[in-house]
């Protein structure tokens, strides 16, 4: 009954620990998505803290990436999904009619699955989304394009081939192009979607490692179907079952000592 | 162990009763394929060195001056290819000025913009366009539309550019008949819509959704995705889609002969009629011979290797673009 947690301790040292006092950036409240008659996520509640990690771990299906996709309103591009209740970004319920979806994108950044360099040089993919919001001198421009790749620990590899297409790129470093590209935009949230289930171990870790940095400055929630991605990289975990959110808490308690019996049959890898 | 051992045995027997590669089956199945690939390459070459060997005796005659002379006199027995060639060039130049935009907008329109519902029929639509018969839009050409555009056109353009410098030019009818190369330039973007639409549509129908959804995901507009990341995604494609468009369009025949006018002649306006070298061979080779006939051999030759450098072009551009 009690089967070893296939987290160990060592896994979750102090560097992760949960800062459950810093204020919340987005708040979800009873919030409800269907996929035309299918209901997604049900009743929804829950908090992510400002410069924390949040992992959302949970079995395929289980609704983590449709609650991540709320958050920006990706699922609209849809017209038969839809979402209703709040979730609240500083304050601002981003589900309102009136929120300009363009805006509100750049304000919160998504890396997706697979890396999605976009059709024009390495130099074009950063500075794309920069222009569409901001008018910039070519000369500050250069300097937040280098600052985008550095802080997607990028900028070595690429500065003597900035002109040359993103498409050339290894896998890892076209994810890592794809992070400096939405940590250009300066947003306040960055969504993860599985962003290293297309990549290697090495590219992997450099991504995670990546996380572990643009911590200091964003408010991160990462969907992984890994677990142990979820123990090394977050500070606060959800657990979600069929459409439900089962546990959420500091990642060390979730992996350590699982209220609900569901988190706890999964994190053993009993299911999933 | 035993069973494993077996079963190794069994394996190796059944390849042994397997017929031997090589036996006839093979070698006729190969010959066949083989001679079939070959045939096309003969009925080509074929093809190309009979309308050469008709055409030689007008390249004799002229020389170079085929190509660059507008004259084609028959009764004197002066030909030469230059406003056919002109008129080819520009009827088809205009069809792709007119029908790509026209086709990215729809390719763009059904696979974002369009809602579900709607999707199926005008796809549809768009496809029957491609399987109506060239001589009737030739026919509709030249009974409908022409007198339309004729009165509704020609006539007030070129009431108001009369005079002016350059567009009173290029946009004023002498005769406002309503046929002349623009003309057979509009017919021929209709003609060639279905087919740079649909296979756009299909490339960017297979652009993955995730870069679809990045792009949405930076806060692009509809505009700035299509206009930055989905089509520059499937130029290769749509330049390819675009050539064989202009492949179409060089060599229409049938709906260009009803509404260009046929006319050898020389002339700055999209208004005046012309003619292009499918329509010249189109309508006198059924009373042409001696050296008129070989002058129209030569002009498919033209034709031809016209052709080809287009499919040349395309394929040179599709590899630039890959390695880009």
């Amino acid at each position: 009954m009690n089967a070893a947690p296939a987290i160990t301790q060592a896994q979750l040292t102090g560097r992760h620990k949960a800062d459950e006092s810093s204020p919340v950036r987005i708040a979800v409240k009873d919030l409800n998505f269907y996929y035309g008659s299918f209901h997604g996520l049900k009743s929804v509640h829950l908090n992510f803290h400002d410069r924390q990690v949040t992992a959302l771990i949970g079995p395929s299906g289980c609704g983590k990436s449709t609650l991540l996709r709320t958050f920006n309103r990706i699922y609209s591009l849809y017209p038969e999904q839809r979402a209703e209740g709040q979730i609240l970004l500083d304050g601002q319920n981003v589900l309102d009619a009136k929120v300009d979806l363009n805006e509100l994108r750049s304000r919160i950044g998504m890396v997706f699955q697979k890396p999605t360099p976009f059709p024009m040089s390495i130099y074009d993919n950063v500075a794309f989304g920069l222009r569409l919001y901001e008018k910039l001198p070519k000369a500050d421009l250069d300097v937040r394009v280098e600052e985008s790749l550095r802080k997607a620990a990028l900028w070595d590899e690429v500065k003597d081939k900035l002109k040359q297409s993103g498409m050339g790129l290894s896998g890892g470093q076209q994810q890592r192009l794809c992070i400096a590209r939405t940590v250009a935009q300066r947003p306040e949230v960055i969504l993860f979607d599985e962003p290293t289930s297309a990549l290697d171990p090495i590219s992997t870790g450099r991504i995670e490692e990546l996380i572990e940095q643009l911590r200091s400055e964003f408010t991160i929630v990462i969907v992984t179907h890994n677990m142990q991605q979820a123990a090394r990289i977050s500070q606060f975990t959800a657990f979600m079952y069929l459409g439900e959110l089962v546990e959420f808490g500091p990642t060390t308690r979730i992996f350590m000592n699982p209220e609900k019996r569901q988190t706890q049959d999964y994190i053993t890898g009993r299911f999933g | 162990m035993a069973a494993l051992t077996d079963q190794i045995a069994l394996t190796r027997d059944r390849a042994a009763a397997r017929k031997k590669p090589g036996g006839l089956g093979d070698s006729l199945f190969r010959a066949a394929s083989y001679g079939s690939a070959l045939l096309v390459l003969f009925v080509l070459a074929g093809i190309l060195a009979s309308i050469a060997y008709g055409g030689w005796p007008a390249f004799k005659e002229f020389g170079f001056g085929f190509i660059t002379s507008s004259a084609w006199n028959i009764g004197q027995e002066q030909y030469g290819a230059f406003v056919a060639i002109v008129g080819t060039l520009a009827s088809a130049f205009l069809a792709l000025l007119i029908g790509v935009p026209l086709s990215l907008g729809i390719a763009v329109y059904l696979t974002q913009l369009c809602p579900g519902w709607a999707r199926k029929p005008v796809s549809m639509t768009i496809e029957l366009l491609a399987s109506v018969p060239s001589i009737i839009y030739g026919m509709w050409g030249l009974f409908v539309f022409a007198p339309l555009f004729a009165r509704f056109v020609q006539v007030p353009v070129s009431n108001v550019v009369e005079g002016m410098p350059i567009v009173g030019t290029l946009f004023y009818a002498r005769v406002p008949s309503g046929v002349g190369i623009l003309t057979a330039g509009i017919i021929l973007a209709i003609m060639i819509v279905p087919f740079v639409a649909s296979i756009t549509r299909d490339m960017l129908d297979q652009i993955p959704t995730v870069l679809r959804e990045s792009a949405y995901g930076i806060g692009c507009t509809t505009w700035e995705v299509v206009r930055h990341v989905l089509v520059p995604q499937a130029s290769v494609s749509i330049i390819g889609a675009i050539m064989l468009g202009l492949g179409r369009a060089l060599g229409e025949t049938m709906a260009v002969t009803f509404v260009i006018g046929n006319a050898n002649r020389l002339s700055g306006s999209v208004f005046d009629p012309g003619s292009t070298i499918a329509s010249r061979i189109a309508n006198e080779f059924n009373e042409a011979d001696g050296l008129q006939l070989n002058s129209l051999m030569a002009l498919g030759c033209i034709l031809f290797v016209i052709t080809f450098f287009v499919l040349v072009i395309a394929r040179l551009l599709t590899r630039r673009a890959k390695v880009a």
